[in-house]
């Protein structure tokens, strides 16, 4: 967003879809690999250091509010981003280091905001002056405020180990040619591999007006994978799985492990060429556990951040109204142990939290930063976000799930005689708050008499959120919070990571290329 | 804003400091920019940003094996601790006979970059206006669309947003220079209602030149937008032509270009493989890349490594010419870099993307195109594209908004069904171009309409 030629390179990097001309979305996809590569991290104590001295931390407060503000914070970051990329049997890395301090001034609702990449006392003093005479508009004389500030502690630990900037290189690298050589020997028709690695270390320091001075670490490992097929009558076919964790490669084991990523995009891939266009319609739909979890992020999590509900969203006065089907849980939580959308402090120094957005079909709260809360009347859910140390925080979803029912996922299928079995998300998704019309791709299965049959291709989900969460009748007793990977758009990218249980919902659109089918009775034509 | 001594003197110090590291070739790249972004709430600033940004990105050739790396620490003790660990780090690659620095030996060099004002994106304008003008631009986009009409109830989001750069770039193969770029844009997204309904209209424009943004326009737009969506319905699932509006086009168009990748298409990820000087799509398709189209907002001297710019011919007369080739694609497929290295800020590397690309217009009104058909859907905005567009095996399926075509007049609005197809099939299917061609971003494309297209709605 703030860099030189973004502004004009919407079309070239859409996989966020228009992000940054303002819609939301969830990208998840090899195009992400790409853009990932591109976004460019230090090492050190992984417990948290102070990069800048507490004292100076304290006059940059001074400064800032000499002139009236109402609020406003530094935040120093330093991050090294350590990427290793598998393409074309190439195994190369990439190393980039981001540092800087972003200085935050609210006046009136109204947000100022610049920084700068020097650590330099003078420098920050300089930043610190120029977003408080902004705020002041010209108007207030300089007053001295003193802020005495407090450091905060949490007993939220996210484990980074092994510590990435204690590994070698060519160990990572070997790791990564190991699963390169994994998919290439999966099957005879895959034509190509592309896989991306990569740890990222963020040091960040915080001081708030409120009298607030913080020091966290905060990690993220991922893996993407994308595997090509190509049969004998020249179709050819991708496969994409990813994984990621506030944590170190210690976490990915057993089912996230990154032979399973390795595995899945394979599975997909050859499940893709294999498949039959998906049928077109309004007809019953049946998400597995996990990462489908997307659905309700785009469906209905944008549409209750405060922001969006203040200026008008599907979901603004909606509080103590049925927002669901009776049974429908939604959380936001930034509290869940090593998922990538937790963390102990929000970026504006509140302590994360269990948020419960529906309780049983009602609508309980929205997600709040302290701006957006104060203007709504709610206090804030620890939900302010940001990229970086070049954005102001808003409010983003954590990790996003509805709680689980009661049913078998196995009765679930069984008692839909003709739909579709969403097994994962293709791509992404993306959401018009106003409207409240979402989409997600999707690939799976067809359901034929209760049973899961043949693969399909060319799916996306799409409905207006508010209207198919009433229409979920099944839900399933096997909850499943994934270490999701990807990145959620919304003017700033942030890690977020998704959880359901297996659902069935009767009133979304399937788009395909296959026959048209409509729903009547579980699916009976 | 100048250009800098400093950044020129920075890029060829990486350069000389990593060459005395060991690297057989290597190539720094420096890009300063300056931002302005302002949201706007309620005909109020919402937030207002003001950043300055600068960074150093490194690539180095040792051993036929590539690395790089970035930072936006530009001391020169950062900036040779960087070179120290990536000239570690390359000894680790992959070789590749095909990596490479360009330079003499290719025939590319230009000189004087920044002195050829035609060949330059850049309004000095731009850096000049004071924030408090951009403010007042700013709030006029919303102020246009607000008091259009008495339905319109409210904003989601009023962007303006401006960044005028500087690039520097200096490799051991002798290409040099610096030169400036700069473009604005404004975005507005609106609601109006209606007896109970609630619709969104949205448009954006980028340009060039400060004066050339017309936030009426854009504010405008965007509340026609959100009306002309005021008592929208789904139709059932059927088959039916189409007419795709320069919104949607340009948007497809950026998939089908991304396929047209060298990149893509020598490692096999492309379905455009070995399609060159065959029928692709319909005979009354153009589609170009112009690098030196006046005006245009991707319109540089060089590309992201040095390379002039130039203008493709990728699909003429429905047949597939060309792909796009950066430096490394080119020595690969024996072919000559058609200046398509494309670098996102300071980032180490780039990869190969569209400088301006667009289809060619055709003879007939947009009216015209519309008037002939009988049965058909307009198709005016998509949700999530990016995730309904397999561009591995072109398969589709979009959630689609537009309206209802009968007897060769649009009359009501839709929404809640989906268009599928596949890209392939699609742009065989082309089968008539208006002279509209419009626009957004990089991106141009007139309205056109395709012979049918599958719809997927209520039953």
């Amino acid at each position: 967003m703030t860099k030189g030629k973004k502004c004009r390179e919407i079309s070239r990097r859409e996989f966020l879809g228009r992000s940054l001309a303002g819609t939301t979305a969830f990208g998840l996809s090899s195009a992400l690999i790409n853009t990932l590569w591109f976004q460019t991290g230090c090492s050190g104590s992984l417990a948290g250091q102070w990069i800048v001295p507490e004292d100076v931390l304290k006059k940059s407060i001074q400064f800032l509010l000499a002139k009236g503000a109402d609020f406003g914070d530094v935040f120093v970051e330093r991050a090294l981003f350590n990427g290793i990329s598998s393409d074309d049997r190439k195994i190369n890395t990439s190393t980039t280091l981001q540092q800087g301090v972003g200085i935050r001034a609210v006046k009136e609702g109204k947000t100022f905001y610049a920084y700068t990449a020097s650590f330099i006392p003078e420098d920050i003093y300089t930043t610190a002056r120029f977003v408080a005479d902004a705020a002041a508009e010209g108007t207030a004389k300089s007053t001295t405020m003193i802020v005495d500030l407090t450091r905060q502690s949490s007993k939220l630990r996210f484990a980074i180990e092994p510590d990435p900037n204690h590994v070698a290189v060519e160990k990572k690298i070997e790791f990564v040619q190991r699963l390169t050589d994994r998919a290439w020997s999966a099957d005879p028709r895959v034509n190509q591999v592309s896989q991306f690695y990569r740890e990222i270390t963020r040091h960040v320091n915080l001081a708030t007006s409120s009298g607030k001075i913080i020091k966290q670490t905060l990690g993220l490992t991922e893996l993407y994978a994308t595997t090509y097929m190509k049969d004998q009558d020249g179709n050819l076919q991708s496969g994409f799985d990813g994984r990621a964790a506030y944590a170190g490669r210690d976490f990915f084991k057993g089912e996230d492990s990154f032979e399973n990523v390795v595995d899945k995009s394979v599975e997909r891939a050859k499940n893709l060429l294999e498949a039959v266009d998906c049928p077109r319609g309004v007809f019953p739909v049946v998400l597995g556990p996990g990462d489908n979890g997307v659905i309700f992020h785009e469906s209905c999590g944008h549409g209750m951040e405060a922001d969006l509900v203040f200026k008008g969203s599907n979901f603004k006065d909606q509080i103590g109204k049925q927002t669901a089907a009776k049974g429908v849980t939604l959380i936001d939580d930034g509290t869940n142990p090593q998922l990538p959308g937790s963390f102990a402090f929000d970026d504006e120094g509140t302590p994360s939290e269990h948020t419960v957005l529906i309780e049983d079909g009602i609508q309980r709260n929205y997600m709040c930063d302290l701006v957006w809360g104060q203007k709504l009347g709610m206090k804030s859910t620890g939900s302010g976000r940001r990229q970086s140390f070049r954005f102001p925080p808003i409010p983003r979803m954590r990790n996003t799930y509805i709680e689980k029912g009661n049913i078998s996922p196995n009765d679930i299928v069984a008692e839909t005689k003709r739909g579709i079995y969403v097994t994962n998300v293709a791509r992404g998704g993306q959401v018009d708050v106003i409207t409240g019309n979402f989409m997600m791709g999707a690939e799976g299965f067809l359901i034929e008499n209760g049973k899961i049959t043949r693969p399909i291709k060319g799916a996306t989900l799409s409905g207006m959120g508010i209207q198919a969460l009433k229409t979920i009748d099944l839900i399933g007793n096997d909850l499943k919070i994934a270490a999701s990977p990807g990145r959620c758009g919304k003017m700033q990218s942030v890690p977020a990571a998704f959880g359901m249980p297996t659902i069935r919902v009767r009133g979304i659109l399937v788009g395909g290329r296959g026959e048209a089918w409509e729903d009547k009775k579980g699916g009976v034509r | 804003m100048k250009q800098k001594k400093e950044y020129i003197d920075r890029v060829q110090f990486a350069v000389d400091h990593a060459r005395k590291l060991g690297a057989d070739a290597a190539e720094a790249f420096v890009s300063d920019t300056q931002s302005v972004q302002i949201n706007i709430s309620n005909r109020k600033t919402e937030q207002a940003n003001a950043l300055c940004d600068a960074g150093i990105g490194i690539r180095i050739l040792k051993d036929q094996k590539m690395v790089s790396g970035s930072s936006n620490d530009l001391g020169s003790d950062s900036v040779k601790a960087l070179i120290s660990d990536l000239s570690k780090k390359v000894l680790f690659h992959t070789v590749d006979e095909f990596n490479v620095i360009p330079g003499e030996s290719n025939d590319v060099l230009v000189q004087d970059w920044s002195a050829n004002a035609d060949a330059l994106s850049y309004d000095p304008k731009i850096d000049g206006v004071p924030v408090q003008e951009k403010i007042n631009k700013a709030i006029r986009l919303e102020t246009a669309g607000l008091d259009s009409s008495p339905k319109i109830t409210g904003s989601m989001m009023v962007l303006y947003q401006d960044n005028t750069t500087h690039l520097y770039l200096a490799n051991s193969n002798g290409i040099s220079g610096w030169f400036p770029t700069s473009s604005c844009m404004g975005y507005v997204e609106l609601s109006a209602a209606e007896k109970g309904d609630q619709q969104s209209g949205n448009y954006f424009q980028a340009k060039v030149n400060y004066d050339d943004l017309d936030t009426d326009l854009i504010g405008r737009r965007a509340a026609e937008n959100a009306l002309r969506m005021l008592g929208a319905k789904p139709i059932n699932s059927c088959e039916i032509p189409m007419v795709v509006s320069p919104e949607v086009g340009t948007q497809i168009l950026s998939y089908i270009v991304g396929m047209l990748s060298a990149d893509e298409v020598q490692k096999g990820k492309s379905l455009f493989a070995g399609k060159l000087d065959t029928p692709v799509a319909a005979r009354i398709l153009n589609v170009i890349d112009d690098g030196k189209m006046k005006g245009g907002l991707n319109t540089n001297p060089v590309d992201g490594e040095g390379v002039p710019q130039q203008t493709t011919p990728l699909i003429v007369g429905g047949i597939l010419k060309n792909y796009l080739y950066d430096s490394y694609t080119a020595k690969k497929g024996k072919a000559k870099s058609t200046g398509n290295y494309q670098r996102s800020g300071y980032q180490g590397s780039g990869s190969i993307g569209n400088t301006n690309l667009y289809l060619q217009k055709g003879g007939i009104k947009r009216k015209t195109l519309i008037s002939g058909i009988d049965k058909g859907f307009y198709m005016q905005d998509a949700i999530g594209m990016f995730a309904g567009i397999d561009s591995t095996s072109g398969e589709f399926s979009i959630p689609a908004i537009g309206f209802m075509i009968e007897k060769g007049s649009i009359t009501y609005p839709i929404r809640g069904i989906s268009i599928s197809g596949n890209l392939f099939d699609f742009l065989k299917s082309v089968d008539a171009i208006a002279d509209d061609l419009t626009w957004f971003q990089s991106v141009g494309c007139p309205t056109f309409s395709v012979t049918s297209i599958k719809i997927g709605g209520v039953s």
